[in-house]
């Protein structure tokens, strides 16, 4: 099902990025499990299905500075996966690691759905497909006054039965925004159960295709695939999908998966 | 008091104004860029203009994303289907306080031929339900010219300005004052009773003043053109004055601005108070006139319950 790019994408030095991000994954997988235990109202679920994803673009893609045209954001449109971003964070140094069991707490900034109050958080959401229309906005803008900067979006399989992601996708094809780049975490699921049981989804890659987006297929859990296709992404002359095939579990029981 | 001009002609020109004035001032509307008006302004800045097609939920995320990247997005589109993006004004531009203008044009009964569809009567109640976003109905043009710069240019934060579609007669015109967000204009003094309303009402607000000033009742009449942040103090002064207040607004009576006098009066000097306003969906009509009276707005109708009040038979 994974298509990945033959040609060679990585250079010989970056396969030390790749152990470094590996790292930032295992650890931040603990801090998630970690959080769990003091916190079990945070979606463990969505977060490790979304935790390589959110690795892999904040550490080799996004690149941040105080020009808002000329620098990358991320925006978590499922927000609901907010632990994965704050785990990576703090692994990053960006909020302090203590402060990760704390989430929820009345007096900590981490809230269960990303609040720009927190640090490296770029977008609030938590309402889904709200996200997608605000990256769409972000890109069209920056590519309108000619900004270097890129939009990455995050959002889930189960949040495409918004119409509002019809809306976006739609505007984002026909402004040809190839300054936008968004990741599906294709994991099968949603609030209620199993996408198939609810509302299947099978089709959803190719109307993304058929209105016009660049459609891609990475394996979300690996570092590697998602790199091979993010750089595809990048030299793409229109708005980019790429479908990361993910469990629920991450990486934490990826033999008992149920990918569909 | 005379003269009727078009409240979508003047935010056409108010558009380019402001267009001309910040060049990163950007129109955004969900294909009713003829009907607002905001295509004037994107005939004259082809690129600092988007329609983003029939889709309201996506138009105020689309904003929210252009002012996070630096630019003053107004949004134009008819008040009753903005509301279909309520959650959206509410999650993505009121939750970040975000810069996003939005411009609600054919509120009220104003898109008279259109029907209860069209009529947005329920707007104001959802949008002062909001946190920082700043909620504004002009009265007249004259209203909407004094503090549209002001409103889109200074003020930074997310703002919704309430308008009517053409219908707009002259009312403060010949009126001097300055707009800052959060007044209430006292527009003609009075001792006896005090209507407060806004948008194009208020002109029948007057004209109640007027006959009831025959029979020898003196009302004042009061600009509410800021419904949030509202005025606390004026409210409660002129209360105190008067002893009685009765609210007339082209909105339900459930949440609007007799809802949002009530709330400042109850909890700080509790007054004889009224409110004339809709409490259903509007229909079809001829004019925007005619449903005014048809729904008890019009001038004569509002001296009528103004009698019941200063007779204490509320």
């Amino acid at each position: 099902m994974v298509k990945g790019d033959a040609k060679p994408i990585l250079k010989p030095f970056e396969s030390i990025e790749i152990e470094r991000i590996t790292t930032v994954i295992e650890e931040a997988r603990k801090d998630l499990l970690v959080m769990y235990n003091h916190e079990k109202h945070i979606h463990l679920e969505s977060s490790l299905s979304s935790l390589e994803i959110i690795a892999t673009l904040l550490l080799r893609y996004i690149k941040r500075s105080a020009d808002p045209i000329n620098r990358d954001w991320l925006i978590l449109s499922k927000g609901h996966a907010a632990p994965a971003l704050y785990a990576v964070l703090a692994e990053l140094g960006i909020i302090p690691k203590s402060e990760l069991v704390k989430i929820n707490s009345i007096n900590s900034v981490l809230q269960n759905h990303p609040e720009v109050a927190v640090p490296g958080v770029d977008i609030a959401t938590g309402s889904l497909a709200q996200g997608l229309s605000i990256g769409v906005g972000i890109a069209a803008w920056i590519k309108r006054v000619g900004g270097g900067g890129r939009v990455y979006v995050i959002i889930g399989d189960g949040e495409q039965d918004e119409g509002q992601v019809w809306e976006a996708i739609t505007h984002a094809a026909a402004l040809r925004l190839d300054n936008l780049i968004v990741v599906v975490d294709w994991n099968g699921h949603q609030l209620d159960g199993s996408v198939k049981d609810i509302k299947p989804k099978d089709y959803i890659p190719f109307v993304w295709k058929a209105i016009g987006w660049k459609v891609l297929w990475a394996n979300g859990h690996n570092i590697t695939s998602l790199i091979i296709a993010v750089e595809e992404a990048l030299e793409s002359d229109k708005p980019t999908v790429i479908f990361a095939q993910t469990t629920r579990r991450g990486r934490v029981s990826a033999s008992n998966n149920d990918v569909s | 008091m005379n003269g009727y001009k078009s409240f979508r002609e003047e935010l056409g020109k108010l558009l380019v104004d402001v267009g001309e004035k910040a060049e990163n001032v950007v129109v955004v509307t969900a294909d009713v860029g003829k009907s607002t008006r905001a295509i004037m302004f994107g005939e004259k800045f082809k690129d600092r203009y988007f329609n983003v097609g029939i889709a309201e939920q996506h138009m105020i995320g689309f904003a929210a994303g252009l002012a996070v990247a630096g630019a003053i997005p107004v949004v134009t589109g008819f008040a009753t289907f903005i509301m279909r993006g309520w959650e959206q004004i509410r999650n993505s531009v009121a939750r970040m306080n975000l810069n996003v203008k939005i411009v609600a044009t054919h509120a009220g009964y104003s898109d008279h031929a259109d029907g209860a569809s069209h009529q947005a009567l329920e707007d104001i109640a959802l949008m002062r339900a909001l946190p920082n976003i700043v909620v504004v109905v002009p009265a007249d043009v004259a209203d909407l010219r004094r503090c549209f710069e002001k409103l889109v240019l200074k003020h930074k934060g997310p703002v919704y300005i309430r308008l009517g579609r053409d219908y707009a007669p002259s009312i403060t015109e010949d009126i001097e004052y300055d707009y800052e967000i959060g007044r209430a204009y006292v527009i003609r003094e009075g001792h006896d009773v005090a209507i407060m309303s806004a948008g194009v009402v208020l002109y029948e607000a007057l004209k109640a003043a007027e006959d009831l000033a025959k029979l020898g009742i003196s009302a004042s009449v009061i600009n509410v053109l800021n419904v949030k942040p509202i005025d606390v103090e004026a409210i409660v002064s002129i209360a105190k004055k008067t002893g009685r207040i009765v609210v007339v607004e082209e909105h339900m009576v459930f949440g609007g601005i007799g809802s949002a006098i009530a709330e400042v009066l109850a909890q700080k000097y509790p007054v004889l108070m009224r409110i004339i306003g809709a409490s259903t969906f509007g229909r079809s009509a001829k004019s925007h006139e005619e449903l005014l009276s048809y729904y008890g707005l019009d001038g004569k109708s509002i001296a009528k319950t103004v009698l019941e009040v200063i007779r204490n038979r509320a």
